[in-house]
């Protein structure tokens, strides 16, 4: 059914996402809970760089990589030295998914947290447990479906991009070239329609299923039945 | 040479930059275009096939197919048949356009496949989306060596060519100019203007050759 070749692009662009979204969901879970529930100053300036990657050009944000963490970039030859390599590696692809996708994952998570009355905390609080406790235990929790919304919007953004990952990390086979890179480089052959067709099925299939996934994941929630 | 061409009194031309296969569709569709100028001779012969040109297309510039470093690098390769780019490489990749999507990239896969260098370099290709991602590539030092069109090399203070790939290693890299049905007495005025030799001078400085 899958030839060997479209075999490996579905796995390494799974790979891509999986890891793109693991690096962005804590951090991304961290920031939203900044911006919802904390004023502090540059407050404004952090919402506008988290919103960076969504307002500009993705080949923009992949140029940027470059200069930045690029193997002669500001930071790569610091990252290099402790073993951190991300041009023209998979790692890289990961990293500009994660950052592109990095607003969208913020903005689902913040908006359920904003969404928790900050009363249900706050009783927690009285109750004596300590911050950390409060925000395992309540804000974690009741957030949860806009966490799950959030990785699901981080995952299929990830499986999509473009721009970035090829300014950043070119399109390698079997390295950094993902469904999309693929897509792109057949119907640019001429006589290739068919093989960009059954790629851009294979997208669609798996962006289906991780749509079912994140459904399932949101009902079977911590206390979702009580409420239902 | 829009610049040149207004130092010579004229109204500046409005310029739409363009993959050549969108240009010619958009022509195609009506968008009001005077003049074409395209890398690919392919697209002119499509938009001649549709009735949209005045006059017959004329070759008005050649590229050539450099191999570059960065302009620190001491790096010396000799093309010739059966040289062996992976070694000089050195563990590094070759910045290239996809040779799967881009112009550039089927160009310098067939000058590599004539001189039977194409299967020992594949493995180590770095396919970038356009021949200037590559020429970035190689610019900022990702990549220690690439293939792009001089004219790519002379823009790029960053990077030097190391050496010219034969004319006859890959299919001529010629640019077509052709006068589409809208033209007007302006444009056609242009048309002439961009292969006097007035204007060969500034070409030529850019690198471009003439076929």
């Amino acid at each position: 059914m899958l030839s060997g070749e479209e075999l490996g692009i579905v796995v390494l662009s799974l790979e891509v996402a999986l890891a793109s979204v693991a690096a962005s969901l804590p951090v991304a879970i961290a920031v939203a809970w900044l911006l919802a529930r904390r004023d502090f100053p540059g407050k404004t300036a952090l919402d506008a760089l988290v919103h960076l990657p969504l307002v500009l050009p993705p080949v923009v944000v992949g140029y940027l990589l470059l200069v930045v963490l690029g193997g002669n970039g500001v930071l790569g030859p610091a990252l290099a030295s402790v073993g951190v390599v991300f041009a023209f590696r998979w790692t890289g692809a990961a990293l500009a998914a994660a950052v592109m996708s990095f607003p969208l994952v913020v903005r689902a998570v913040r908006l359920s947290m904003e969404a928790i009355d900050p009363r249900i905390e706050a009783a927690g609080r009285t109750l004596g447990a300590r911050p950390w406790r409060v925000f395992a235990t309540l804000t974690l929790p009741l957030a949860w479906p806009g966490i799950v919304t959030g990785a699901l919007l981080g995952f299929a953004r990830s499986l999509g991009e473009f721009g970035a990952t090829i300014t950043f990390v070119a399109s390698i086979p079997g390295e950094t070239e993902t469904l999309p890179l693929a897509i792109y480089a057949y119907t640019q052959v001429p006589g290739a329609e068919g093989h960009a067709l059954r790629l851009s099925i294979l997208s669609v299939i798996l962006s289906l299923a991780a749509l079912a996934v994140s459904e399932w994941l949101v009902r079977r929630r911590p206390g979702a039945a009580r409420d239902a | 040479m829009a610049g040149a061409w207004r130092a010579a009194g004229h109204e500046a031309p409005r310029i739409a930059y363009g993959a050549s296969s969108a240009l010619a569709r958009q022509a195609d569709a009506g968008a009001p275009a005077q003049l074409f100028l395209s890398a690919d001779l392919d697209w002119i012969d499509w938009l001649a096939r549709r009735r949209h040109l005045a006059a017959p297309p004329v070759r008005l510039l050649a590229n050539d197919l450099v191999l570059i470093a960065p302009a620190a690098s001491r790096v010396e390769v000799r093309i010739a048949p059966g040289f062996d780019l992976a070694r000089a490489l050195a563990g590094g990749r070759l910045a290239v356009a996809d040779p799967r999507a881009v112009p550039a990239g089927r160009y310098a896969r067939a000058a590599l496949e004539s001189l039977g260098a194409w299967k020992g370099v594949q493995p180590r290709l770095a396919p970038a989306g356009d021949v200037r991602a590559a020429l970035a590539l190689v610019a900022r030092g990702e990549a220690p060596l690439g293939i792009v069109y001089r004219t790519d090399a002379l823009a790029e203070p960053r990077v030097k060519v190391v050496a010219t790939f034969p004319e006859a290693s890959h299919p001529p890299i010629v640019y077509g100019m052709a006068l589409l049905d809208g033209a007007g007495p302006e444009a056609r005025a242009f048309a002439e203007y961009a292969a006097s030799p007035p204007a060969r001078t500034v070409w030529a400085r850019h690198g471009f050759r003439f076929p």
